[in-house]
């Protein structure tokens, strides 16, 4: 056990955590951030995508110890109260079925739209690719994240 | 239910309100407005299913699963319509495990709307008539003077208007209706049959949404559980030295499924798990899928004889074992006491888990509460509870509340799966027509059943004679309810066939199930889909196109899908779903059902399959039970036609059609018929 102090969601917070605890179980079991999800803890199907110094990162496959001084946003700090253009296009188009996969689905979505901010549906598949959605909504998500670069996500 | 029955079960269930809040509210202006549970002011309890509060909210109370069919927004739409409620002020509620006071909790089938409508319409508006009434005597008018609308109450002639949230109060002090409760016509619908959100979108996409995997507790341990290297695993002993000296790590106890690692966090459990070794009494260990297939192919019986002149065709198709792959694996939080026992879980069957718990722990009803989470994937997994118990053991032994967590690699490897299935069909065709028509289907695994009722309906041909025979092959395997059950085989079995049939007949495959179909609204479908997709317009070379279509669970289907195939590589370019499920309660829901469908076809049309070796299922993720990506995944057109009074199930009808579709258009790409699924081209 060790004390890390991580840099989540614009503050920083000090968690004593096993150094090998992925970033997943720190944000879910020890600070009490459900909104990442555990899909597979093999970085297989995108549930628990975040961003990492902007980046799309898996967090199942993050250990603690490695993240140093690394920017990490979850869902919980994606808006202050849901008004990012794409939860709102994801609203909007009506997206969610079961939802389970979605939060990984908008992060993934947030991190091509900071490289892309008006991508290609061919952009748009390449980036998406390692995220699972078992409900089938691919459809929905691709036109969500049209709308949401027409509104002019960032 | 019959007069006296329903009326008998609005009284019944007059008073008394428990509603589990999952903090889960929305509000329908915005979307959906996340709140922590608010304490239920003095308010107006209708019937079990609405509750007015004094500021106006309408809470409406979801008895069924939300497995991401839609059923909390539709208990919402069916309720809000006929209260004539402010669509503004609805929040859902989950109902806890009650089946006295909701009736059967279960969801499958495609059986919610179909069984609820009726009643949850019902009960919408006999709130409504108390409103009405209270309204009525408030004023000292006739109550048929009386109008509702958008949460109020209106007398015309004085041009006076009532809150719903102020008439609360006196509205509980109102008689319930014993008469019939009068419901509106199709014509006055303003949410019924219209493009209603999910209700729980907004919680979703800011991740405030709680599935059973984000329950946390006072208290709470968490845990995993080692188990089975093979089907039919027992534990024969373990040394748990290792587990015990990993950070974190609380407990190790020995269960029927396993050895359960108890840690303070899911790491801990997990990685305590991770240091076990446990030596196992492995039964199964020779089983395998060529073994399985071959015992199936032994089962199979003698066709009955063809009519003599006839043009013959045999065929066999082969569908592997599927996996549920729900995106949230199996998962309870369980805290058992002495003389109770609390459960939150993502479950298909809320009851069946409270009857579960209750005979385990040999507890009373009153003794045993079952909160229900929203819930990542169902598909039939969650059917059954074995999860559940899993956890109750685990909480009893150790005293604590726990929350067990399956792994994706549990998930995986210990899932009632679709069964594997082997058919062998024979029919006859003469002057371009079926004459006969002979079905054996046969099927694998622990529990496969002969009969059932979710897949042996005549088929949809008027063909002389057809029928099918079903049987059993021996395999180890678990199984259980998938996605439209028998019919994900025997369906898609007999679509691909009467392809072959047309074929031989040399008839045009949409001309040839024409020419057999009997029920004029499968027939609309089949040509609204065809016509959608210019059926007879020439396709780019090495592409092909296949029909299918699907009647049950109420509803109607068709598909028509487009392939190209390129160095032995198919993808699907193009499908074209038309449904008639009657009576639509959420367009955007029915439409959804249908594109989340023909995901499932695709995947398993071209992907997807759990195979067997040494004993063990050999799949641990999704990247060895390969579900289509966003890249794989066509554009998907759905034409609705709402060609019924009456609401046909959604969540299974969209799936057979699809992969017999894709096979269709496989062999009318390539040439060569389609005898296995997954399909893979040699």
């Amino acid at each position: 056990m060790a004390l890390y102090k991580l840099n989540i969601n614009g503050k920083i917070k000090s968690v004593e955590a096993d150094s090998d605890m992925p970033l997943l179980w720190v944000l879910r079991d020890l600070m009490g951030l459900t909104g990442s999800k555990y899909g597979c803890g093999v970085g297989s199907c995108g549930a628990c995508t975040v961003l990492k110094d902007g980046q799309e990162a898996r967090s199942c496959q993050l250990p603690v110890s490695e993240l140093g001084s690394a920017k990490i946003v979850t869902i919980e700090g994606l808006s202050a109260d849901g008004n990012h253009p794409l939860q709102k296009a994801w609203v909007e188009h009506d997206v969610p079925q079961c939802g389970f996969c979605q939060v990984g689905q908008i992060m993934g979505a947030a991190a091509l739209m900071k490289q892309h901010p008006v991508p290609t549906d061919a952009q748009i598949d390449e980036a998406m690719d390692g995220h699972i959605c078992r409900c089938g909504t691919y459809q929905r998500i691709k036109e969500a994240i049209h709308m949401a670069a027409k509104a002019g996500a960032r | 239910m019959s007069e006296l029955t329903r009326r008998s079960f609005l009284q019944v269930i007059g008073a008394g309100s428990a509603a589990f809040v999952l903090g889960c509210t929305f509000d329908t202006k915005t979307g959906s407005k996340p709140t922590e549970t608010e304490p239920l002011g003095p308010g107006f309890v209708a019937n079990a299913f609405v509750e007015i509060e004094s500021n106006g909210t309408v809470r409406i109370t979801a008895s069924k699963s939300d497995m991401g069919q839609g059923v909390r927004t539709a208990f919402a739409v069916l309720i809000a319509e006929e209260l004539d409620a402010d669509w503004s002020k609805v929040v859902v509620v989950q109902a806890q495990a009650d089946s006295k006071k909701y009736g059967g909790q279960g969801v499958g089938g495609s059986q919610t709307i179909m069984s609820m409508n009726q009643r949850l319409r019902e009960f919408g508006g006999s709130a409504r008539m108390m409103l009405v009434a209270a309204a009525a005597k408030t004023w000292g008018v006739d109550p048929s003077t009386c109008r509702t609308e958008n949460g109020k109450v209106f007398h015309d002639a004085t041009k006076k208007s009532l809150d719903y949230g102020k008439l609360a109060e006196v509205a509980s002090t109102m008689p319930v209706p014993t008469g019939e409760v009068k419901l509106k016509s199709p014509s006055e619908f303003k949410l019924i049959g219209k493009r209603n959100k999910r209700v729980d979108n907004k919680d979703v996409v800011t991740g405030k949404a709680k599935y059973g995997l984000d329950i946390s507790v006072e208290g709470m341990v968490f845990a995993a559980i080692s188990r089975r290297p093979s089907l039919g695993a027992s534990v024969k002993s373990f040394d748990d030295k290792a587990t015990r000296k990993v950070e974190g790590v609380l407990d190790v106890i020995q269960m029927s499924s396993g050895v359960a690692v108890i840690g303070k966090n899911t790491w801990a459990a997990l990685k305590g798990r991770k240091a076990l070794v446990v030596e196992w009494e492995e039964p199964n260990k020779s089983a395998n899928t060529k073994a399985i297939r071959a015992g199936l192919l032994e089962a199979v019986g003698d066709h009955k004889e063809m009519p003599a002149g006839s043009k013959v065709v045999n065929a066999t198709y082969d569908f592997p074992f599927l996996a549920h792959a729900t995106m949230e694996p199996m998962n309870a939080v369980a805290d058992v006491r002495d003389d109770s026992a609390t459960i939150w879980t993502p479950t298909q069957q809320a009851d069946g888990a409270q009857n579960q718990v209750m005979r385990a722990l040999n507890l009373p009803a009153d003794k045993v509460v079952v909160n229900v989470t929203l819930i990542g994937g169902g598909f039939g997994r969650r059917l059954s509870n074995d999860y559940v118990a899993e956890a109750v053991q685990i909480s009893k032994q150790i005293k604590k509340p726990v929350k067990l967590i399956w792994s994706r690699d549990d998930d995986m490897k210990n899932d009632n799966y679709r069964p594997m299935s082997h058919h062998a069909l024979r029919g006859a065709v003469k002057d371009g027509k079926a004459l006969a028509w002979s079905h054996q289907f046969i099927k694998a695994g622990r529990g496969a059943r002969k009969a059932s009722n979710f897949g042996n309906a005549d088929i949809a041909y008027a063909i002389d004679d057809a029928g099918m025979a079903q049987g059993a092959g021996q395999s180890p395997v678990p199984t259980g309810a998938w996605r439209s059950v028998d019919h994900s085989q025997s369906t898609v079995a007999n679509e691909v066939f009467m392809n072959e049939l047309a074929i031989a007949a040399g008839v045009d495959p949409v001309a040839f199930r024409k020419s057999h179909l009997r029920n004029q609204r499968l027939i609309k479908v089949l040509e609204l889909a065809v016509e959608k997709s210019n059926w007879s317009k020439p396709l780019p070379a090495g592409w092909g196109r296949g029909v299918a279509c699907f009647q049950g669970y109420g509803s109607f289907a068709a598909h028509v899908v487009e392939v190209s195939v390129k160095d032995k590589k198919i993808k699907v370019e193009r499908v074209i779903c038309a449904v008639d499920c009657g009576q639509a309660i959420n367009v955007s829901g029915v439409e959804a059902q249908m594109q989340g469908a023909c995901i499932d076809g695709i995947s398993t049309a071209l992907k997807s399959e759990i195979t067997v070796t040494n004993g063990q299922i050999d799949q641990t993720s999704y990247t060895d039970f390969e579900w289509c990506t966003m890249a794989e995944a066509p554009k998907i057109e759905v034409h609705l036609i709402q060609g019924g009074d009456r609401p046909g199930g959604m969540g299974e009808v969209g799936y057979p059609g699809v992969p017999a579709a894709v096979a269709n258009a496989v062999h009318n790409a390539t040439g060569q018929p389609v005898r296995a699924f997954p399909i893979r081209l040699s």
